[in-house]
């Protein structure tokens, strides 16, 4: 008689804890630069995940479970992020969104390969990132050789004749770097006559802005981040350099405006994705209108938007094979077609890279807007 | 021969602001035979006193701008000095008797704080002094037209490190420093007050890296709260290619690595400038262990 009650007893203490198991949280990590130079990156990507999961929660979640959001800040440097990288894999979620920078990028993507995590990288476009051969790790970035071919073409369809190229050795901007100039020598229509590169976070570019005015360019092709391409249309200005400066797609950012100064980044031109505010979709008009009703303001660049489009693919995954690494993994290679994102359809290939034409030519006017060239 | 012409400006410009970081280095090394790894941040602070002070009074566009610049340098400079002050009183005095090592941990411990408070204040990302304060017209020099922002830094540079130069040596309180220098013991049963001289450094020191920061933020337009590492490593270096604990000598590596600097960046790779600078470094102190001008071997640290 004892032994039934306890029996019992210990069925009921034990359902009592199983019970929660029904309506578990479903986890996912979010790695980004919250501090260091591209904390503005980070805070954005934080704020837009923040207010993507507060509304999927709002819904109900994800089939009935609540999501939560474990985020880790990777301090913009690769060694920090490896930091970061052991840190969300000892918190065993089954996905992890980020980061910024390829570099960055890079230096978790071993561990969380290891750890048999999903990773979706946001603002990663180098390469070999995906030539790996990682089965987990997928980007909702376009790739740095299709940047190149865009940025080949579109030289040559403004008409420069020689270009001198920039990178900051990053892994991401001499990669951009490598590849511009590989198109360009292969297509033979737009002539090299400079390729160096700058120390990144260094306030003073006089030097290598001197150097670059006695190799007399048509046009600069700089591949680094945005606070290096506000600085050098700043002191690009007060030395008197008058060759344009071109940018990549890091190089989208409102910050850099208030580095160089209205007057000096007017007719800057950079290559991107389209910016959030360019996009006419109902699902991206719906996010902006409670972006900006919730923080004021719009997303300052693509790449926090691109987090957002990793979220929607994850959500997707979540909904169709569960909270199960290897199943989202098997159906965001698969299964996932043409979803509506935040910047366009997401579709990912074999190699876990996003699938589609993405690049658009930018110009900024003179009140420091960003402003979509036609094609 | 112009191209050179602009890189020895620009490189001389840099040079100042080393120089005059370096300065702190080395007067608390002279003194204290202790490296301040906390000198960097107070540049850095120097930088975000000038942009506060910039903005929440209004300066621009009320002031001339050619008066601007001396506010700031001076406001930011006395900030930045109590500043020193307190840093030497919480961080160094306890320890003064202590281990060197504790000191050196002491540093770096308020170099971390220094660099996260200013995260926490001024938010983590990147600041900018207005573009326009000062457009001023190239001057030209041997038919090279220079910047004259570039004359403004070297020239206000040379200045205030011409009037350190004057203040050590030739008055009493600037003796009473050189002989806490040379012997802290003696200068005791002389009459000086030790503690007093030390506070002294602390506040001349930082005034002129919070002055280096006013210049850098001012000149070059972008500051961010970690900037303090970098920057206090070149003066760090700086001081001690001149010979650590020597006040001429810091003007001196400040200006030559500067130069180096952008003579290997103008002239070899942007990439490679710094592995230049630094490869310099070691061949100067291969062939002057004590730096160029300094006297005596850096043995402690």
């Amino acid at each position: 008689m004892i032994k039934k009650t306890m029996l019992a007893l210990a069925t009921g203490v034990s359902l009592a804890f199983a019970f929660p198991a029904f309506a578990q949280d479903v986890r996912i990590g979010l790695m980004a630069g919250l501090t260091g130079p591209y904390a503005s990156e980070g805070q954005d990507t934080k704020r837009i995940i923040e207010l993507m999961i507060e509304d999927l929660n709002a819904k109900g979640g994800i089939n009935g479970n609540k999501v939560q959001l474990v985020i880790e800040d990777d301090g913009s440097s690769p060694g920090t992020a490896a930091t970061a990288a052991t840190r969300l894999a000892s918190t065993k979620v089954p996905a992890v969104i980020g980061t910024y920078g390829s570099a960055v990028t890079e230096a978790s993507q071993d561990i969380f390969d290891e750890a048999g995590i999903v990773q979706i990288g946001t603002g990663s476009t180098s390469i070999r990132l995906t030539e790996k051969g990682y089965e987990r790790f997928f980007r909702t970035a376009p790739r740095d050789d299709e940047q190149g071919r865009v940025a080949e073409e579109s030289l040559n369809k403004l008409g420069f004749k020689t270009v001198a190229i920039l990178h900051d050795s990053t892994a991401y901007a001499k990669g951009l770097a490598d590849e511009l100039k590989a198109q360009i020598d292969k297509n033979g229509r737009v002539n090299t006559v400079f390729f160096d590169a700058l120390v990144p976070g260094e306030s003073d570019y006089s030097v290598v802005l001197t150097k670059l005015k006695s190799a007399n360019p048509d046009a600069i092709f700089f591949t680094g981040y945005y606070p290096e391409v506000g600085l050098l249309l700043r002191q690009k200005k007060e030395i008197g350099l008058d060759a344009p400066i071109i940018g990549g797609d890091a190089s989208n950012h409102v910050d850099l405006i208030k580095i160089a100064g209205k007057d000096a980044a007017k007719g800057y031109r950079f290559i991107s994705p389209p910016l959030p505010t360019d996009l006419d979709t109902p699902v991206t008009k719906e996010f902006l209108a409670s972006y900006k009703a919730k923080y004021g303001t719009y997303p300052g660049s693509i790449w926090s938007v691109a987090s957002g489009d990793a979220f929607i693919a994850l959500v997707e995954a979540i909904k169709a094979k569960g909270a199960d690494s290897e199943a989202i993994a098997d159906y965001l290679h698969n299964d996932l077609k043409d979803v509506q994102g935040l910047s366009g359809k997401i579709s990912f290939n074999e190699k876990g890279d996003r699938v589609g034409d993405l690049y658009r030519l930018y110009e900024v006017d003179g009140d420091g807007n960003f402003v979509l060239q036609p094609e | 021969m112009d191209i050179f012409i602009t890189q020895l400006s620009n490189g001389l410009a840099i040079g100042s602001i080393y120089a005059l970081v370096a300065l702190g280095y080395t007067m608390v090394y002279g003194i204290l035979r202790l490296i301040n790894f906390a000198h960097g941040d107070l540049f850095t602070i120097g930088a975000y006193f000038g942009l506060t002070i910039l903005v929440s009074f209004a300066l621009q566009g009320n002031v001339s701008p050619l008066i601007i610049p001396w506010i700031l340098i001076i406001m930011a400079a006395i900030g930045v000095a109590i500043i020193g002050f307190l840093l030497e009183r919480v961080a160094y005095r306890p320890l003064r008797n202590a281990n060197r090592l504790a000191a050196v941990v002491s540093a770096f411990g308020a170099s971390i704080f220094f660099a996260n408070a200013l995260k926490l204040i001024y938010s983590p990302n990147r600041q900018s002094y207005p573009a326009d304060i000062i457009n001023l017209p190239n001057i030209p020099i041997f038919g090279v037209d220079i910047q004259s922002k570039r004359l403004i830094m070297f020239g206000t540079a040379v200045l205030l490190m011409a009037l350190l130069y004057w203040y050590i040596n030739h008055t009493r309180t600037g003796t009473a420093i050189r002989a806490v220098a040379i012997d802290q013991g003696a200068a005791k049963l002389m009459g000086i007050n030790v503690n007093k001289i030390i506070s002294l450094v602390f506040i001349i020191g930082p005034a002129l890296g919070g002055a280096a920061g006013v210049l850098m933020g001012l000149f070059y337009g972008q500051i961010h709260p970690e900037m303090g590492f970098s920057f206090g490593l070149k003066a760090f270096v700086a001081a001690i290619i001149g010979g650590i604990g020597n006040i001429p000598g810091a003007m001196l590596g400040g200006l030559l690595l500067g130069v180096v600097e952008a003579i290997a960046g103008g002239y070899v790779s942007g990439s490679w400038k710094d592995a230049i600078a630094f490869g310099a470094l070691i061949v100067i102190l291969i062939f002057r262990p004590t730096g160029i001008l300094g006297e005596r071997v850096a043995d402690k640290i």
